[in-house]
Protein backbone atom coordinates (compact mmCIF):
# COMPACT_ATOMS: atom_id res chain seq x y z
CA UNK A 1 0.00 0.00 0.00
CA UNK A 2 2.70 2.18 0.98
CA UNK A 3 4.46 1.39 -2.09
CA UNK A 4 1.56 2.21 -4.22
CA UNK A 5 1.46 5.43 -2.38
CA UNK A 6 4.29 6.74 -3.31
CA UNK A 7 4.54 5.58 -6.56
CA UNK A 8 1.32 8.17 -7.11
CA UNK A 9 3.32 10.81 -6.13
CA UNK A 10 6.56 10.18 -7.84
CA UNK A 11 4.63 9.45 -11.01
CA UNK A 12 2.65 13.08 -10.11
CA UNK A 13 5.69 14.81 -9.36
CA UNK A 14 7.03 13.94 -12.53
CA UNK A 15 3.95 14.34 -14.96
CA UNK A 16 3.42 17.73 -13.34
CA UNK A 17 7.41 18.65 -14.10
CA UNK A 18 6.85 17.16 -17.95
CA UNK A 19 3.40 19.48 -18.33
CA UNK A 20 4.91 22.25 -16.61
CA UNK A 21 8.05 22.32 -19.18
CA UNK A 22 5.74 21.42 -22.31
CA UNK A 23 3.75 24.30 -21.52
CA UNK A 24 6.50 26.89 -20.36
CA UNK A 25 8.19 26.01 -23.25
CA UNK A 26 5.93 25.92 -26.40
CA UNK A 27 4.67 29.27 -24.72
CA UNK A 28 7.76 30.69 -24.77
CA UNK A 29 9.35 29.44 -28.06
CA UNK A 30 6.09 30.63 -29.64
CA UNK A 31 6.51 33.66 -28.49
CA UNK A 32 9.71 34.02 -29.45
CA UNK A 33 8.57 33.25 -32.98
CA UNK A 34 5.62 35.68 -33.26
CA UNK A 35 6.04 39.38 -34.76
CA UNK A 36 3.62 40.52 -31.70
CA UNK A 37 5.40 38.57 -28.99
CA UNK A 38 5.53 39.96 -25.53
CA UNK A 39 8.84 41.14 -23.68
CA UNK A 40 9.35 38.57 -20.61
CA UNK A 41 9.50 41.27 -18.62
CA UNK A 42 6.88 44.30 -19.76
CA UNK A 43 6.54 47.86 -18.03
CA UNK A 44 3.63 47.92 -16.65
CA UNK A 45 4.22 51.52 -15.21
CA UNK A 46 1.43 54.21 -15.90
CA UNK A 47 3.50 55.93 -18.21
CA UNK A 48 3.89 53.09 -20.49
CA UNK A 49 0.39 52.50 -20.48
CA UNK A 50 -1.04 55.79 -21.02
CA UNK A 51 -0.14 57.37 -23.91
CA UNK A 52 -1.78 59.00 -27.07
CA UNK A 53 -2.05 57.62 -30.21
CA UNK A 54 1.04 59.28 -31.23
CA UNK A 55 3.41 57.60 -28.46
CA UNK A 56 2.77 60.80 -26.20
CA UNK A 57 2.62 60.55 -22.42
CA UNK A 58 -0.90 62.01 -21.40
CA UNK A 59 -0.28 61.57 -17.78
CA UNK A 60 -0.34 64.83 -15.32
CA UNK A 61 1.19 64.54 -11.73
CA UNK A 62 -0.94 65.75 -8.82
CA UNK A 63 1.01 68.59 -8.21
CA UNK A 64 0.87 70.14 -11.80
CA UNK A 65 -2.91 69.21 -11.83
CA UNK A 66 -3.25 71.17 -8.38
CA UNK A 67 -1.08 73.94 -9.89
CA UNK A 68 -3.43 74.37 -12.88
CA UNK A 69 -6.57 74.06 -10.72
CA UNK A 70 -5.88 76.99 -8.52
CA UNK A 71 -4.80 79.41 -11.37
CA UNK A 72 -8.23 78.15 -12.68
CA UNK A 73 -6.31 77.01 -15.83
CA UNK A 74 -7.61 73.47 -16.62
CA UNK A 75 -11.01 72.09 -17.21
CA UNK A 76 -11.26 69.21 -14.61
CA UNK A 77 -13.77 65.88 -16.51
CA UNK A 78 -14.91 63.37 -14.41
CA UNK A 79 -15.09 59.91 -16.48
CA UNK A 80 -17.08 57.63 -13.61
CA UNK A 81 -20.70 57.15 -13.16
CA UNK A 82 -23.52 59.98 -12.75
CA UNK A 83 -23.50 58.41 -8.93
CA UNK A 84 -20.21 58.06 -8.25
CA UNK A 85 -19.78 61.62 -9.34
CA UNK A 86 -23.13 62.72 -7.53
CA UNK A 87 -21.48 60.91 -4.33
CA UNK A 88 -18.43 63.39 -4.22
CA UNK A 89 -16.03 65.05 -7.29
CA UNK A 90 -12.71 67.49 -7.78
CA UNK A 91 -14.27 70.75 -7.12
CA UNK A 92 -15.98 72.31 -10.37
CA UNK A 93 -15.30 69.08 -12.45
CA UNK A 94 -17.90 68.09 -15.26
CA UNK A 95 -19.24 64.95 -15.48
CA UNK A 96 -18.40 62.81 -18.65
CA UNK A 97 -19.38 59.36 -18.04
CA UNK A 98 -17.54 57.14 -20.31
CA UNK A 99 -20.58 54.67 -20.62
CA UNK A 100 -22.56 57.73 -22.05
CA UNK A 101 -19.62 59.82 -24.02
CA UNK A 102 -21.29 59.76 -27.46
CA UNK A 103 -24.90 60.78 -26.11
CA UNK A 104 -23.33 63.56 -23.51
CA UNK A 105 -19.81 64.40 -24.81
CA UNK A 106 -21.46 67.36 -27.10
CA UNK A 107 -23.39 69.00 -24.22
CA UNK A 108 -21.05 68.65 -21.88
CA UNK A 109 -18.09 70.24 -24.36
CA UNK A 110 -19.66 72.91 -25.82
CA UNK A 111 -18.27 75.65 -23.93
CA UNK A 112 -15.08 74.32 -23.63
CA UNK A 113 -12.44 75.57 -25.98
CA UNK A 114 -10.18 73.40 -28.32
CA UNK A 115 -6.58 74.95 -26.82
CA UNK A 116 -8.02 74.42 -23.25
CA UNK A 117 -6.12 72.02 -20.78
CA UNK A 118 -8.88 69.15 -19.76
CA UNK A 119 -7.89 67.06 -16.97
CA UNK A 120 -9.75 63.24 -17.07
CA UNK A 121 -9.54 61.44 -14.05
CA UNK A 122 -11.61 58.43 -12.46
CA UNK A 123 -10.34 56.32 -9.65
CA UNK A 124 -8.34 53.49 -9.21
CA UNK A 125 -4.63 52.81 -10.10
CA UNK A 126 -5.89 50.68 -13.40
CA UNK A 127 -8.75 52.99 -14.02
CA UNK A 128 -9.18 52.65 -17.87
CA UNK A 129 -12.00 55.37 -18.02
CA UNK A 130 -9.82 58.58 -17.88
CA UNK A 131 -7.46 57.32 -20.12
CA UNK A 132 -10.34 56.45 -22.77
CA UNK A 133 -12.14 59.93 -22.07
CA UNK A 134 -9.06 61.20 -22.97
CA UNK A 135 -7.86 59.54 -26.36
CA UNK A 136 -11.46 59.93 -27.18
CA UNK A 137 -11.30 64.06 -26.75
CA UNK A 138 -8.34 64.32 -28.15
CA UNK A 139 -9.89 62.62 -31.66
CA UNK A 140 -12.93 65.06 -31.40
CA UNK A 141 -10.49 67.62 -31.83
CA UNK A 142 -9.09 68.95 -28.13
CA UNK A 143 -5.36 69.42 -28.18
CA UNK A 144 -4.16 69.77 -24.40
CA UNK A 145 -5.60 66.60 -22.72
CA UNK A 146 -4.11 64.91 -19.41
CA UNK A 147 -4.75 62.31 -17.55
CA UNK A 148 -4.82 62.37 -13.57
CA UNK A 149 -4.33 58.32 -12.92
CA UNK A 150 -6.63 57.47 -9.36
CA UNK A 151 -7.45 60.63 -9.74
CA UNK A 152 -10.04 60.79 -7.67
CA UNK A 153 -8.39 58.86 -4.53
CA UNK A 154 -4.82 60.97 -4.67
CA UNK A 155 -7.29 64.79 -5.06
CA UNK A 156 -9.13 63.40 -1.26
CA UNK A 157 -5.85 62.35 -0.51
CA UNK A 158 -4.26 65.23 -0.28
CA UNK A 159 -7.20 67.21 1.25
CA UNK A 160 -7.74 69.11 -2.04
CA UNK A 161 -11.58 70.54 -2.67
CA UNK A 162 -14.11 68.91 -3.59
CA UNK A 163 -17.76 68.77 -3.85
CA UNK A 164 -20.81 66.26 -3.32
CA UNK A 165 -24.00 66.67 -4.68
CA UNK B 1 -23.88 -2.62 -5.80
CA UNK B 2 -20.04 -2.35 -5.55
CA UNK B 3 -19.93 -2.99 -9.83
CA UNK B 4 -22.89 -0.53 -10.39
CA UNK B 5 -20.91 2.07 -8.27
CA UNK B 6 -17.37 1.30 -10.03
CA UNK B 7 -19.27 1.98 -13.70
CA UNK B 8 -20.98 4.88 -12.23
CA UNK B 9 -17.43 6.14 -11.46
CA UNK B 10 -15.77 5.25 -14.61
CA UNK B 11 -18.81 7.30 -16.41
CA UNK B 12 -18.42 10.19 -14.47
CA UNK B 13 -14.62 9.96 -14.40
CA UNK B 14 -14.45 10.29 -18.07
CA UNK B 15 -17.36 12.65 -18.45
CA UNK B 16 -15.39 14.74 -15.57
CA UNK B 17 -12.17 15.04 -17.54
CA UNK B 18 -13.96 15.65 -21.27
CA UNK B 19 -15.59 18.54 -19.95
CA UNK B 20 -12.56 19.76 -18.22
CA UNK B 21 -10.16 19.06 -21.37
CA UNK B 22 -12.93 20.85 -23.73
CA UNK B 23 -12.94 23.47 -20.79
CA UNK B 24 -9.16 24.37 -21.22
CA UNK B 25 -9.04 23.92 -24.48
CA UNK B 26 -11.59 26.49 -25.48
CA UNK B 27 -10.63 29.06 -22.56
CA UNK B 28 -6.57 28.67 -24.18
CA UNK B 29 -7.78 30.07 -27.63
CA UNK B 30 -8.20 33.81 -27.88
CA UNK B 31 -5.53 33.69 -24.89
CA UNK B 32 -3.15 32.42 -27.42
CA UNK B 33 -4.16 34.72 -30.53
CA UNK B 34 -4.13 37.56 -28.72
CA UNK B 35 -1.08 37.37 -25.67
CA UNK B 36 -1.14 41.06 -25.42
CA UNK B 37 -4.59 41.30 -24.60
CA UNK B 38 -4.76 38.96 -22.29
CA UNK B 39 -1.39 40.73 -20.74
CA UNK B 40 -3.41 43.63 -19.65
CA UNK B 41 -6.37 41.08 -18.49
CA UNK B 42 -3.76 39.84 -16.09
CA UNK B 43 -2.68 43.36 -14.73
CA UNK B 44 -6.05 44.32 -14.89
CA UNK B 45 -6.44 41.68 -11.43
CA UNK B 46 -3.95 43.44 -9.87
CA UNK B 47 -2.88 39.97 -7.90
CA UNK B 48 0.56 39.25 -9.79
CA UNK B 49 3.62 41.48 -9.38
CA UNK B 50 4.36 43.14 -12.56
CA UNK B 51 7.50 41.21 -13.31
CA UNK B 52 5.51 38.03 -13.61
CA UNK B 53 2.38 39.39 -15.92
CA UNK B 54 3.77 38.72 -19.25
CA UNK B 55 5.40 35.77 -18.29
CA UNK B 56 1.91 34.57 -17.38
CA UNK B 57 0.28 35.78 -20.21
CA UNK B 58 2.85 33.56 -22.45
CA UNK B 59 2.95 30.47 -20.45
CA UNK B 60 -0.51 30.02 -18.77
CA UNK B 61 -2.79 29.53 -22.46
CA UNK B 62 -0.33 26.38 -23.27
CA UNK B 63 -0.49 25.49 -20.33
CA UNK B 64 -4.21 25.10 -20.50
CA UNK B 65 -3.50 24.04 -23.83
CA UNK B 66 -1.58 20.88 -22.55
CA UNK B 67 -3.63 20.03 -20.03
CA UNK B 68 -6.72 19.79 -22.03
CA UNK B 69 -5.42 17.98 -24.71
CA UNK B 70 -4.03 15.26 -21.41
CA UNK B 71 -7.63 15.17 -20.36
CA UNK B 72 -8.75 14.20 -23.34
CA UNK B 73 -6.58 11.70 -24.24
CA UNK B 74 -6.80 10.29 -20.94
CA UNK B 75 -3.20 10.33 -19.95
CA UNK B 76 -0.46 11.40 -17.40
CA UNK B 77 -3.94 12.16 -15.19
CA UNK B 78 -2.62 12.15 -11.35
CA UNK B 79 -0.23 15.00 -12.82
CA UNK B 80 -3.11 16.63 -14.86
CA UNK B 81 -5.40 16.51 -12.15
CA UNK B 82 -3.54 18.04 -9.19
CA UNK B 83 -2.16 20.66 -11.82
CA UNK B 84 -5.84 21.52 -12.46
CA UNK B 85 -7.10 21.54 -8.91
CA UNK B 86 -4.29 23.77 -8.47
CA UNK B 87 -4.96 26.54 -11.27
CA UNK B 88 -9.14 26.12 -11.10
CA UNK B 89 -8.36 27.20 -7.28
CA UNK B 90 -6.04 30.13 -8.17
CA UNK B 91 -8.64 31.67 -10.71
CA UNK B 92 -11.61 31.08 -8.24
CA UNK B 93 -9.67 32.99 -5.70
CA UNK B 94 -8.47 35.26 -7.23
CA UNK B 95 -12.05 36.00 -9.19
CA UNK B 96 -13.34 35.96 -5.32
CA UNK B 97 -10.45 38.33 -3.75
CA UNK B 98 -11.04 40.72 -6.84
CA UNK B 99 -15.43 40.54 -6.39
CA UNK B 100 -14.82 41.08 -2.27
CA UNK B 101 -12.95 44.44 -3.14
CA UNK B 102 -15.29 45.50 -5.55
CA UNK B 103 -13.13 45.92 -8.37
CA UNK B 104 -14.94 46.01 -12.21
CA UNK B 105 -12.84 43.80 -14.27
CA UNK B 106 -13.57 41.65 -17.26
CA UNK B 107 -13.05 37.80 -16.52
CA UNK B 108 -10.35 37.33 -18.95
CA UNK B 109 -11.28 33.56 -18.68
CA UNK B 110 -12.53 32.42 -21.91
CA UNK B 111 -12.39 35.81 -23.75
CA UNK B 112 -9.50 38.76 -23.95
CA UNK B 113 -12.18 41.29 -24.93
CA UNK B 114 -12.69 44.45 -23.30
CA UNK B 115 -16.15 44.19 -24.08
CA UNK B 116 -16.48 41.05 -22.05
CA UNK B 117 -18.93 41.41 -19.06
CA UNK B 118 -17.43 42.12 -16.12
CA UNK B 119 -16.70 39.66 -12.78
CA UNK B 120 -19.73 38.48 -10.81
CA UNK B 121 -20.82 36.21 -8.63
CA UNK B 122 -22.07 33.72 -11.96
CA UNK B 123 -18.49 33.90 -12.86
CA UNK B 124 -16.88 32.30 -9.56
CA UNK B 125 -19.75 29.78 -9.38
CA UNK B 126 -19.08 28.53 -13.16
CA UNK B 127 -14.93 28.53 -11.84
CA UNK B 128 -16.37 26.84 -8.85
CA UNK B 129 -18.78 24.05 -10.78
CA UNK B 130 -14.95 23.04 -12.94
CA UNK B 131 -13.27 22.83 -9.83
CA UNK B 132 -15.62 20.25 -8.24
CA UNK B 133 -15.23 18.20 -11.31
CA UNK B 134 -10.98 18.89 -10.80
CA UNK B 135 -11.54 18.05 -7.12
CA UNK B 136 -13.80 14.48 -8.26
CA UNK B 137 -11.02 13.53 -10.48
CA UNK B 138 -8.71 13.98 -7.76
CA UNK B 139 -10.70 11.95 -5.24
CA UNK B 140 -10.84 9.23 -7.42
CA UNK B 141 -7.50 9.24 -8.21
CA UNK B 142 -5.97 9.61 -4.66
CA UNK B 143 -8.38 9.12 -2.25
CA UNK B 144 -11.26 6.18 -3.49
CA UNK B 145 -10.14 2.40 -2.92
CA UNK B 146 -12.72 0.97 -5.43
CA UNK B 147 -11.09 2.60 -8.28
CA UNK B 148 -7.91 0.82 -8.69
CA UNK B 149 -8.63 0.00 -12.28
CA UNK B 150 -9.03 3.36 -13.31
CA UNK B 151 -6.12 4.73 -11.33
CA UNK B 152 -3.88 1.68 -13.01
CA UNK B 153 -5.01 3.12 -16.34
CA UNK B 154 -3.73 7.04 -16.29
Amino acid sequence: MNKIGNSIWVKTLWQISVILAIGAGIGLISNSLRPDSLQLIGDWSAESRITATTGEHLIISLSEAEKLFTEDAAIFIDARSNEDFRNGHIAGAKSLPWQDVDRLFMKVTEDISPDMTIITYCDGKTCKLSHDLALFLLDIGFKHVRVLVNGWTVWQESDLPVERR
Amino acid sequence: MKKMSWNCHRILFLFSRLILGCVFIYACFDKILHPAEFSKAVYNYQILPDVFINLTAIVLPWLELVLGVIFIIGIWMPGAVVMSNLLLTMFTGALLFNLARGLDISCGCFSTSAMESSTNIWTVLQHGAFLALAVYLLYIIYFSRNCDALRQNT
